[in-house]
This record gives C-alpha cells, sequence and structure tokens, in this order.
C-alpha cells in the first residue's frame, strides 16, 4: 500500500509552519523503513490534491486554528467535517473536498483513505522560523500520533 | 454626505471582510475591504545576507513563489551590480512564461470561469472547477490537469526545484538548458499553444455567444476609468518579464515610462486608517480618494491593465485575439493605438489573450537558438548597496527593494506585490457592486455576496502575499453600518 505524509503550511510564518516542521520529524524517523513517501506542500486546494495523486493512503499534517483552541493541542479530524486547516483550501482555487472529486473525476488515482492531523497554532501571523512554545512541544506528539498510525495500519498488513 | 465615523470600527481583523457604510438615508456612503495584518517581514529580513531573498521571498506565498523569485533576483542583479548574460535573461523569461500558464490557467477553470460557465447567480457550492467540467465536459478537466502537470515539471527543470525555486543568482541562472531538456519544453509549449486556443474557444462559445453574459461583461457593472500600468518591451509590447513599467492614463495616453529601479518617483503609497494594506497612487496626481479619472492618481496593474498599456503584443495569434479584443468593445485606434478598456470583467478575456501569448512566447524561447547556450552566469564583482527589481506576476507589476551595507548585509526591504497595486480599484469595484444593490435598509442579500465576490475574483487578490502570509480560509463577510458605525447586518458565506 503506497501511502504518502504530507506537511503543509508556510515554512516562515511562526506557527503556521507546524505541519512542515512536523513531517521534515517523520521523515527522519522513517528513514529506515521504506514504502512511506513524505512531501511538503506550501498551498492548498489542487496543489495539495496533486500531491497526494498515485498513492493509495495519505496522511497530512497541518496547523489549525480553532475558536478558543489551546496553542499545542493535536486533533485528529474526519476528512468529511467541516473542518478547515489552515491549508486545506487554496483561496485562489478550491476546498481540499472539490479538489478531490475534480481529481478523481479527471481520472488521477487518489487516496481511497486521507486522515488529518491538525495542530492548534498560537501565532499565525508574525513572520519567524520558529514556532511559539507550545506549539514546539506538540511537534513530538503529533510526531509520534502519526508513526503510531503508519505502524498500525502496516503491522495489520494492510 | 454626512461624516462617517468609523472610530468604532478601526482596523478589524479577520480575512476579506467588507464594510459597507450608508449614510442617513441608507444609501451607500463607503466600501471598505478589510485584509489582515501580518508582521514583521522587513525585520525579519534585515540582517540577513542580501543573496538569500531569492529563496527567502518565494516562501512568502505558496501560489506565486516563481514571481518572487524572479523579482527578487533581478533586484540582486542591481544590487550586486550585475548584468546577466542573454542566455540566463531567456531562461529567466522561459520559467516565467510556464509558470503563467499554469496560473491562468487555474484562475480561469477554477476561480473566474465558474461565474460564466455556471451563471452569476449559480449556488456558490456548484460554482467551483467541478461544476465547470460538469458543464464543459470532462476532456477539459483532464487537460487542466494535464497542463499544470506538464508545466510544474517545466518549472521543476528549469528553477532546480518544483516549489520553492532555486536556479536564480544575482548575475544569471544556476544551470544552463540541456538540448534534451530544450526539446521536452519545446513540445510542451505546442501543447500549451493548442491548449490556450481550446480555452478560448470555450470563453468565445460560453460568454461572447451567449448575449447575457457579454451584456454583463460589457455592462457599467465594474467600469472604472483608472490608469493604467504594465511592463512593455522597446516596441511598446507587452513583456511578462522585463522592460520598461508603463502607465497610461484612462484615455490611452501615455502617462510614464520609468524602470523599476525609480518607482519610488512615480508611486507613492497612501494610508487608510481602517486597514494596514497601503494604497500604491501616482505620485504625481496625488491621493484624491476611491475615485477613478484622468485628475485621480488610482491606477490599476492586471491582465487587463498589461493589455490597456500594450501597443501590441508580440506572438501572432495572441495579437489577432487582442484586435478582436478591442474590436469587441468598440475601440479603434488612436494615434496608432487603442484607447483602454475600463469594463474590469473583461480582465477575465484578457487574462486568457495573456495565456495565448505566454504559450507562444515560451515556444519561441524554447526554439531560440541561444537558450541552451552554457553561459548563464556572470559573477558578480562589488556591491552597490541597493537593488530594485520587477517582474509582471500573473496578478499585477511585482517590485523588490532592498538595501545593503558594504558587506551585502540587508539593512531595509520594501515590496510593492501584484494585488496591492489593485487594493484601490478592488474597493471600488465593491463600492460599485454595493451601491446597485442597496437602498435604503433594501438589501439584495444574495445578489450582494455575489457580486462583490464576482469583483474579488475578477481580481484575484492574494491577499496572502498583500500581506505577505497564506490565509488557510476567506469566508466572506459583509457587514453593513449605519453613519454612526453601528453594525445593521452582517452576511457571510464560507469561502
Amino acid at each position: 500500500m503506497a501511502t504518502v505524509v504530507i506537511g503543509i503550511g508556510n515554512p516562515v510564518l511562526t506557527d503556521d509552519s507546524v505541519g512542515i516542521r512536523a513531517v521534515r520529524r517523520v521523515a527522519e524517523e522513517l528513514a529506515a523503513s521504506a514504502g512511506v513517501a513524505t512531501q511538503e506542500v506550501y498551498s492548498g486546494g489542487l496543489r495539495l490534491m496533486e500531491a497526494m495523486a498515485g498513492y493509495d493512503r495519505a496522511i497530512l499534517i497541518d496547523a489549525i486554528l480553532t475558536p478558543g483552541g489551546r496553542p499545542g493541542s493535536v486533533y485528529r479530524l474526519p476528512l468529511a467535517g467541516l473542518w478547515e486547516t489552515r491549508h486545506s483550501r487554496s483561496t485562489h482555487d478550491a476546498a481540499l473536498a472539490v479538489a478531490l472529486e475534480f481529481g478523481r473525476l479527471a481520472g488521477l488515482r487518489l487516496p481511497a483513505e486521507i486522515s488529518v492531523w491538525a495542530v492548534e497554532a498560537g501565532d499565525t501571523a508574525t513572520f519567524g522560523e520558529r514556532l511559539t512554545e507550545p506549539v514546539e512541544r506538540a511537534v513530538p506528539v503529533v510526531v509520534a500520533e502519526v508513526l503510531r498510525e503508519l505502524e498500525s495500519r502496516q503491522g495489520a498488513g494492510v | 454626505m454626512k461624516r462617517i465615523s468609523i472610530n468604532p470600527v478601526t482596523r478589524l481583523e479577520g480575512h476579506g471582510i467588507v464594510e459597507i457604510f450608508l449614510d442617513e438615508d441608507g444609501k451607500v456612503a463607503n466600501a471598505y475591504f478589510q485584509v489582515p495584518e501580518l508582521r514583521g517581514f522587513e525585520q525579519f529580513c534585515v540582517g540577513r545576507q542580501a543573496e538569500e531573498m531569492p529563496v527567502i521571498t518565494n516562501r512568502i506565498c505558496g501560489v506565486c513563489p516563481e514571481a518572487h523569485h524572479l523579482a527578487s533576483t533581478k533586484a540582486l542583479d542591481e544590487l550586486f551590480a550585475v548584468d546577466p548574460p542573454p542566455a540566463a535573461k531567456k531562461v529567466r523569461e522561459l520559467f516565467n512564461m510556464a509558470f503563467y500558464v499554469t496560473d491562468h490557467t487555474t484562475h480561469f477553470y477554477a476561480l473566474g470561469g465558474p461565474d460564466f460557465i455556471l451563471g452569476p447567480e449559480a449556488p456558490p457550492a456548484e460554482r467551483n472547477i467541478l461544476g465547470v467540467v460538469r458543464r464543459v465536459g470532462l476532456e477539459a478537466g483532464q487537460q487542466v490537469i494535464a497542463c499544470r502537470a506538464r508545466n510544474h515539471e517545466v518549472i521543476r527543470m528549469l528553477g532546480g526545484r518544483s516549489i520553492h525555486p532555486v536556479a536564480g543568482l544575482p548575475g544569471g541562472w544556476s544551470k544552463p538548458v540541456s538540448e534534451e531538456e530544450r526539446r521536452q519544453i519545446e513540445a510542451e509549449a505546442r501543447k500549451n499553444i493548442d491548449f490556450a486556443l481550446f480555452t478560448l474557444k470555450v470563453f468565445d462559445t460560453v460568454v461572447l455567444g451567449n448575449p447575457a453574459y457579454l451584456e454583463l461583461v460589457t455592462s457599467d457593472l465594474y467600469h472604472h476609468a483608472t490608469y493604467y500600468m504594465g511592463t512593455v518591451d522597446g516596441d511598446n509590447c507587452l513583456n511578462l518579464y522585463d522592460g520598461l513599467i508603463r502607465v497610461v492614463d484612462p484615455e490611452g495616453r501615455e502617462f510614464a515610462r520609468y524602470p523599476a529601479s525609480q518607482y519610488r518617483e512615480y508611486i507613492a503609497e497612501h494610508v487608510e486608517p481602517w486597514t494596514y494594506l497601503k494604497f500604491p497612487y501616482l505620485k504625481k496626481l496625488g491621493w484624491q480618494g476611491f475615485r477613478d479619472g484622468a485628475s485621480s492618481g488610482v491606477y490599476c496593474a492586471t491582465p487587463l491593465s498589461r493589455l490597456n498599456v500594450s501597443d501590441g503584443l508580440s506572438t501572432p495569434r495572441a495579437q489577432e485575439e487582442f484586435e478582436r479584443f478591442y474590436f469587441t468593445f468598440g475601440r479603434r485606434k488612436v494615434d496608432g493605438r487603442y484607447p483602454p478598456v475600463h469594463h474590469r470583467l473583461a480582465t477575465h478575456w484578457a487574462r486568457l489573450i495573456e495565456l495565448l501569448y505566454a504559450a507562444e512566447r515560451m515556444l519561441e524561447l524554447a526554439t531560440d537558438p541561444e537558450i541552451t547556450s552554457p553561459d548563464v552566469r556572470r559573477i558578480p564583482e562589488r556591491i552597490q548597496g541597493v537593488g530594485i527589481g520587477s517582474v509582471e506576476a500573473p496578478r499585477g507589476t511585482l517590485t523588490h527593494h532592498y538595501e545593503s551595507d558594504q558587506r551585502g548585509v540587508l539593512q531595509a526591504v520594501n515590496l510593492i506585490v501584484g494585488t496591492t497595486n489593485n487594493y484601490a480599484a478592488m474597493s471600488m469595484s465593491i463600492r460599485r457592486a454595493a451601491e446597485k444593490l442597496i437602498n435604503g435598509t433594501q438589501v439584495v442579500e444574495e445578489g450582494l455576496l455575489n457580486r462583490i465576490e464576482m469583483a474579488l475574483r475578477l481580481y484575484d487578490p492574494c491577499l496572502s502575499c498583500a500581506t505577505h502570509s497564506l490565509p488557510g480560509t476567506m469566508p466572506l463577510v459583509v457587514n453593513l453600518r449605519d453613519s454612526q458605525g453601528r453594525l445593521l447586518r452582517s452576511l457571510r458565506r464560507e469561502g
């Protein structure tokens, strides 16, 4: 089963980069085990959909802002929910759900299984190459969750 | 009109909030388009080595990293006082053409087209690329996917990476184009031309062939007789990579023509208390408020503006379309050039003419004998300390301005991005839409949201990069306020 883990975000916008940082960590952890690809994606919508083409399963990691959310909280979201992470949509083309349906209609092979991990961001309005402290602490948490999800599925022989 | 107090709502936070103020008779007094604040870009850059900028500024935004990479690289040419060899300039332009083809294609099929292909009154949930494919046919969808894929591959090949390019260096480009790559790019360019012609045919059939839409495009809905800005070559033909910046007045007469390095002599920035984004205007005319006409300093820099400043296009088929475009709007040549088209919805058509031009220009460059020259880099020998570079980004003229000390360490950074040029014009289009649909307390809610969205889509504002970031979502919020600034009603549509 071809799997891709995708980190999404702006690498120079403080907590907005949490998905990018987490996927880099996942890539390091996975170095030894083959069969799982990792990617960094910087905009949502069609670009994100295209990054998933050719895989059976995709795991996305992005920042999220929820009303009253505590920075550093880690969520696993169902794809079909009403949520939007910071980069699921591109304001210049399409929402992720529309992009996925469009891709399938146009004949791209897109993952049957997509799971989304999101980290509540603190600051997504200041340029900077460092995460804020609570979000930094969430990185190992989300990385461990993603690795566990990868392992459990491989262990199940799927 | 009574003085409108905006104190209660100065600088609202949030993405894409439109504030409409009514006067005491309930008529539209003013309309403002708010954008979120993002902080610290200049501080983020100051203190770094100038040569890092092409790979930093291309991370500002995931939508047009290519344009930032090129503007930044050109600013460095000047900062390091080095003129790249001709082959390097051609490779950079070729790279920009591949980017234009994918960006303009995506805009038409995913963002601008749905208003026409499905109709401006279609439910928002259907007005997207899926709706377009259902209406125009699956083949069009497959073509869009193929077009994006082949041009992303060309961008990767030339730029060294698929998304954040790294090949631009002061004085040139980091690697020459091999003969094998050139052959592949030539083949892709030919496919791009066919696809651009196909897309123009779709536009012909669904928009120009439909009397209702043709009337919409040529109506005065978003008619603003402003100044226009764009980059032209030595023959005053459109150039998307290099040349002089030309500004024409609302009658089409040349108002200014200057190298990007002189932009501060021509452009100044106006600040309003209710927004963090600045409003650039023509310095010689001054800021006269949000209005059009020859005495107002408001200008526009979009695909439509670029056609309006050009005497013609240098590629044959795009030139044919250019002629047909002005003819359709009843324009006849005056002093050898067409007077401007002021109908902002025509921007969608102008964008497709640029799509064809970019495809044809890509083929010209891919078959240029010099394009595979190994001479693509001149090594800088000194630091001049100031570097200003500009390119035409899909959404308007993009200017990067850097100042460094003698070691090349940055002391100051200023960017004027494509969208910023059009901020005043966008506010005017939103106001026009509001005036037509608000009378007293009678508000056509659905129509208002649709018309405001149509105005925003034709400019395709990159709020992300205008404020130097990338918001993930942009729900549209329209707040109606009375003359005291009190909120009367808030309309909302998820992005």
